[in-house]
């Protein structure tokens, strides 16, 4: 999975180095049917597969202009409940006009509940952005939103310098200070890491910009959330998504990042506990 | 056909003539103590048609040479500010002091390059103009296009990295670096002969204050500037005849205000997308820019608090 991201991904680190005009003063917000960005990127990523409208299946939810392109909040919404014969199986999210355009695939199962997805993104430019699902039964769907924002891959993402020994710590927080079996949770995972953007100034191309590239997070040994993400998520990545408890359990979060570092936080959860969150 | 050429010559000679009059016609500055001379940036965004004058930028005359403070957002503005200087002195400019690594301050420095001048600046800013250098010349080349001209990113060579005295002849400055406040490479300059404090970006007048830094530790730099009582003051932005301690509180009053209000909405458990929306509006009416900056802000608070225990 791993490797077929990274494969995904490199061929538009350098095609986009070239070929994509900074168009940053767009004011307007463009067909995203008419896009010029979005075929290359959907012919590597979807090869013939058809993409239907998907405003019933998923929407994605993000600021008309991002105040601060280094830290934009998005979520991804499922318009449908997860049902044993037909779920939401995955997400891709992407921001076409980023030099990697690819920010995550994010997959799910019946244990995630109705899929809700919250986190932060890095934009390069103004950007379409594209939230495509993929069903249980192999169909795709695609929502996309237009984004004013600009500079937050080669800008600065040094804002908050992470001390070595900090790298890697995690944090669970959750909505609710409680949960209830059987019902959806929504909790948030916060990762200490710079997830250098290999587009910033100071990056050497010689070096393999260290971000972290997996996210895995089971509870009572089932997976809930599994991610292969890149640099497009800013620093310190957060993830926001739900799960089903159907009794106490471990909540279980593992990472892994482009040197090969792996951190791992768990949490065990029963209902009527006091969770962390506020 | 040649007639025309000549004609098309003369021209391009006189819109050369008149950009070069354009570019190197002296800033204005006032004198508001001996021998400190302040321009007063615009408050309005950076743009072609004011060259990327937004910040504070001055100078201090010695009586064996001069210190220049900031240097404005673009090459055009240095050569402003070099003539303004030239006009009131023939002594040597012996350094360019960078408060931090922000381009309204820095893009002019090329502009003292001729002058034999030592480049100062705090200890973290070659990290952070190495970061960033590239990013903003080409949002600067963006906005300004031609007229960034000359624009560039000048290393410093003489790092502070807790005080400084530098000695311009009967008068002498002293430089502070600060830790992480408004950047992580803040510079502030005093003279001391007339009690007068180059804040840099760590004061603002008027102008929506600005947190690329720290939080917490632009409060606790706050408290440390409150302890200083200069006579006279050159904020990074905006100016205005209130007395120090009235500037800095009003200043304090909205970073306290931006903690506490992102506190309680990381205790309540709401999101950065609602906290955005919700932290802090009540301070809108008192800055110029809010609507710029405060946002901004607020992620940048969130996303430093949310890892507080």
């Amino acid at each position: 999975m791993r490797s077929r991201l990274s494969w995904l991904l490199l061929p538009y680190v350098c095609i986009f180095a070239f070929v994509a005009p900074a168009r940053a003063n767009e004011k307007a917000e463009p067909d995203p049917a008419q896009s010029t960005y979005w075929e290359p990127i959907r012919k590597i990523m979807f090869g013939d597969r058809e993409i239907l409208d998907g405003k019933d299946v998923l929407r994605v939810y993000l600021p008309l202009r991002a105040d601060d392109a280094s830290t934009v909040p998005v979520t991804v919404k499922a318009q449908i409940e997860q049902k044993p014969d037909y779920y939401l199986k995955t997400v891709y999210l992407i921001v076409e006009r980023n030099p990697s355009p690819a920010a995550g695939v994010f997959h799910f199962t019946l244990d995630s509940g109705r899929v809700q997805l919250e986190t932060r993104l890095r934009f390069e430019d103004f950007s379409h952005v594209r939230a495509i699902g993929e069903m249980s039964d192999g169909k795709l769907y695609m929502s996309s939103r237009w984004v004013r924002a600009a500079g937050g891959c080669s800008a600065p993402n040094a804002r908050n310098y992470v001390p070595p020994a900090l790298m890697g710590k995690m944090k669970f927080k959750f909505e609710d200070e409680t949960i209830k079996y059987d019902e959806p949770a929504l909790v948030q995972l916060m990762i200490r890491h710079p997830n250098e953007s290999a587009l910033a100034g100071d990056f050497d191309p010689s070096k393999v910009a260290r971000f972290v590239r997996s996210v895995v997070v089971s509870y009572a040994g089932k997976p809930v959330m599994t991610a292969e993400v890149d640099f497009s998520i800013s620093e310190n990545p957060s993830f926001r998504f739900s799960f089903v408890p159907h009794g106490a359990g471990e909540l279980r979060a593992e990472v892994e990042d482009t040197h090969d570092q792996r951190y791992m936080q768990t949490l065990t959860v029963s209902e009527g506990q006091k969770l962390p969150g506020g | 056909m040649q007639m025309l050429i000549r004609v098309f010559l003369v021209l391009l000679f006189m819109c050369a003539a008149w950009v070069r009059a354009q570019s190197s016609a002296p800033l204005p500055v006032s004198e508001i103590a001996p021998g400190n001379f302040v321009h007063y940036g615009g408050l309005e965004e950076r743009s072609a048609a004011n060259l990327g004058d937004n910040a504070n930028i001055g100078f201090i005359i010695g009586n064996k040479c001069v210190a220049v403070i900031d240097t404005g957002g673009s090459f055009a503005l240095g050569e402003g500010l070099r003539t303004a200087l030239r006009a009131r002195t023939a002594l040597p400019v012996c350094y360019v002091i960078i408060t931090h690594a922000h381009p309204d301050h820095f893009f002019g420095a090329a502009a003292f390059r001729g002058e034999q001048a030592v480049f100062v600046g705090h200890q973290n800013l070659p990290r952070a103009l190495q970061q960033r250098g590239t990013f903003y010349l080409k949002t600067l080349i963006r906005d300004l296009q031609d007229l960034a001209r000359g624009s560039e990113v000048v290393e410093p060579s003489l790092l502070v990295k807790d005080r400084l005295e530098l000695d311009l002849g009967g008068r002498t400055i002293s430089l502070t670096a600060w830790p992480t406040a408004h950047t992580d490479n803040d510079l502030t300059v005093l003279d001391s002969s007339t009690s007068t404090l180059w804040t840099g970006d760590l004061l603002f007048v008027q102008h929506t204050p600005v947190l690329d830094g720290s939080l917490t530790g632009f409060l606790s730099v706050i408290d440390q500037l409150a302890q200083l009582a200069p006579a006279h003051y050159v904020a990074g932005h905006g100016r205005t005849d209130q007395g120090w301690n009235a500037v800095l509180e009003h200043e304090r009053r909205y970073f306290q205000l931006l903690a506490d209000e992102t506190r309680r909405a990381l205790k309540s458990r709401r999101t950065l997308q609602d906290a955005i929306e919700t932290v802090g509006v009540s301070e809108t009416e008192n800055w110029v820019n809010f609507d710029l900056f405060h946002r901004r802000n607020v992620t940048a608070a969130y996303t430093e608090l949310e890892w507080e225990d």
